[in-house]
């Protein structure tokens, strides 16, 4: 962490795609700092940038200005395979689609990570006993990811991105595929664990349900911050 | 929140990438198999075209060895290139002594060689003349099987022996040539071994025998081995020792013990590859060309599984960047693009195996005919059978393992090079 107590600092971050030749600016010098422990919706309309700052904060795509420390550690510096193993280690995901691997039961999907870190195959089984329990899906091990409803699909993806401890859980759009009540069920979850084990959550939204149960909000438009507010 | 010092276990990591790469197989089943189906055929043919190559060579072996040369030879060392009559094996008594001592020898026979002519009332011919001991003759080549007219030396005249008997087997074209038939008499013209002096015997035809090769059917006879040392006055001499072993591949075998045991006392000892290097020079064209039409096949099958493993991996890609996003290393994506690859060959060597063992055993029970066709010098006599044997269903199955894997590899690095968002964007 930052002496402030940041998990997540990004300073001055620009991200310039370079489109068909013709190059495209999709965040513009953005400051952004996320304490831990916060539970912070990015807000925007399409195209401001939310998935584009998400992707660079989590080191999946590098800024093109601008630096991103993550618990204290430029990513900048870190190899292809260091930042494997720090999103392994520190970061939990959850996207809006095709978050899971379909092919493996939700047992496998939520013990990947797991796996990837060298956990005991007991305390894997145990973990994943003990998670599927807390976002009620009992009974689903042996499930595939095509037999789960949308709802049930995303909780998965929770449980998968929690179960290996990380410092930060990022979710870009989590409820866009869901119809209201699972979406409010999901974020109620989501809520809950941040207020019971203190995991830090960033998520992108433009979900009104979402942003009304956020404690900050971060609003970007054309690539810039426009509003920072906790409530 | 430092970054735990724990290694994934690889075991289980591999294991999980067979599982994923396995049901990754089974997603699209009819593309699978389509992928998996042209490798088994390309498996197929090369399994199936070694046993063909293997069972041609055996017959050509066997057609070349059987039939009067035998599974390797000992001579006098220059008598091969020269044919000189006074070239004799030296100690021959003993040579034979040993000879028959030898445990891993089946049969062997004693021959006397030389050029010369034969004569009938209606023309001449050049013949090779080839004195024989009927008795162990008729166990190293098969002059006494082809036999298709009188008797292989079974007269009165001389009886089994291998002394005297005026009775001369000669090939069926031969005969045709001279005008002769059983009983009619023929004289035989040699140079005499040392002086030079011509020698001219009478010989009464007591056998004619069809080979089905031009050269032996035209222009060979047989005399007793006693008859044909007289004429060439080479006392108790002999020119060449046939051999056939009990084991077959022995007289292909260059280091065979047995040949350098045997080249002493200035003799040589050889195997049919040194005595007929053609044949050894076709082989090796053969599997060349095997070679080659594994490379060409398997050359069409690498493009097959390109595009397989693109066209999966495109459809996929946005899991693929799932997966890179949750902390798989890119050499993890690509452990499991090439497990992938290593399940498609899996399924492919099931169906190649079977494919090409079903294909071989039927044709192996039917047999082609090429008989009558000569290749190479050598007149193939009996059906062409692939060869059933264990290797070509475990070094091609591994060659396509192998194959598959490494061909996989290419699109499995491009996957394992792509960054996570990218990936993610591209499915979007």
């Amino acid at each position: 962490m930052t002496e402030d107590g940041a998990v997540i600092a990004a300073e001055g971050v620009t991200k310039v795609y370079a489109g068909n030749g013709v190059p495209v600016e999709a965040l513009h010098g953005v400051d952004l700092r996320i304490r831990g422990g916060e539970f912070t919706a990015i807000v925007g309309p399409s195209g401001s940038g939310k998935t584009t700052l998400l992707n660079i904060i989590s080191g999946l795509d590098a800024c093109t200005e601008g630096e991103v420390r993550l618990a204290g550690r430029p990513l900048s510096g870190l190899s292809g395979r260091e930042l494997s193993d720090f999103r392994r280690d520190h970061i939990g995901f959850v996207f809006q689609a095709y978050n899971l691997v379909p092919v493996l039961s939700v047992e496998e999907n939520i013990e990947y990570v797991m796996l990837l870190q060298g956990v005991p195959k007991r305390e894997r089984r145990r973990r994943v006993s003990e998670i599927l329990g807390m976002i009620g899906l009992e009974g689903f091990e042996r499930r595939l990811p095509p037999h789960l409803s949308g709802g049930q699909q995303q909780r998965v993806a929770v449980a998968r991105a929690m179960v290996s401890r990380p410092d930060i859980i990022l979710a870009d759009e989590p409820t866009a595929n869901l119809d209201s009540s699972t979406s409010g069920g999901l974020l109620e979850m989501m809520q809950g664990l941040n207020e019971t084990t203190g995991m830090t959550f960033v998520f992108s939204t433009h979900d009104e349900s979402v942003m009304r149960r956020a404690r900050r909000l971060v609003t970007l438009h054309d690539g810039r911050i426009s509003g920072d507010v906790r409530q | 929140m430092d970054t735990p010092a724990r290694a994934p276990s690889s075991v289980e990591a591999v294991m999980m990438y067979l599982k994923l790469g396995w049901r990754n197989l089974l997603r699209n089943k009819r593309r699978s198999l389509i992928a998996g189906t042209a490798i088994g055929v390309g498996l197929a043919s090369l399994i199936f075209m070694d046993a063909l190559m293997a069972g041609m060579q055996k017959n050509m072996i066997d057609a070349a060895t059987a039939t009067f040369l035998g599974q390797g030879r000992i001579q006098r060392k220059g008598f091969r290139d020269t044919q000189q009559a006074d070239l004799t094996i030296r100690r021959p008594g003993e040579v034979l002594s040993a000879l028959g001592r030898e445990p891993g020898l089946a049969h062997y026979a004693p021959r006397v060689l030389s050029f010369g002519m034969i004569s009938s009332p209606s023309d001449v011919r050049s013949i090779q003349l080839v004195g024989i001991d009927p008795g162990s003759e008729r166990h190293v080549s098969e002059i006494d099987d082809a036999i298709v007219a009188g008797s292989y030396f079974e007269s009165a005249e001389g009886g089994a022996g291998t002394s005297g008997g005026a009775d001369i087997v000669i090939g069926e074209k031969l005969a045709s040539m001279l005008k002769v038939s059983l009983g009619d008499r023929l004289v035989v013209t040699v140079s005499e071994a040392g002086s030079g002096d011509l020698c001219q015997d009478l010989f009464r035809v007591s056998g004619i025998f069809r080979l089905g090769i031009q050269e032996m059917d035209g222009a060979m006879a047989f005399v007793r081995l006693g008859r044909a040392r007289e004429m060439l006055a080479i006392g108790e001499g002999i020119h060449e020792i046939a051999l056939v072993f009990a084991d077959p591949e022995a007289g292909g075998d260059p280091g065979l013990p047995f040949w350098g045991a045997y080249s002493r006392f200035g003799n040589e000892a050889v195997g049919w590859p040194e005595i007929m290097p053609q044949l050894e020079a076709v082989f090796e064209l053969s599997r060349f060309s095997t070679y080659l039409m594994g490379l060409i096949l398997f050359g069409v099958v690498a493009l097959g599984i390109i595009n397989t493993l693109f066209m999966s991996l495109h459809e996929r890609m946005f899991e693929f960047g799932v997966l890179r996003a949750v902390g798989t290393r890119p050499a993890g994506i690509l452990g499991l693009v090439a497990a992938e690859a290593a399940s498609l060959a899996a399924v492919s060597i099931v169906l190649g195996c079977i494919l090409g063992f079903a294909v071989t055993a039927v044709v192996a029970a039917n047999g082609i005919d090429y008989a009558g066709i000569e290749y190479s010098g050598v007149t193939i006599r009996k059906l062409i059978r692939p060869e059933l044997c264990l290797r070509p269903y475990v070094e091609y199955p591994l060659w396509v393992l192998l194959f598959t894997v490494l061909v996989g590899l290419y699109p499995a690095a491009h996957a394992a090079r792509m960054s996570p968002a990218a990936a993610m964007r591209r499915s979007l």
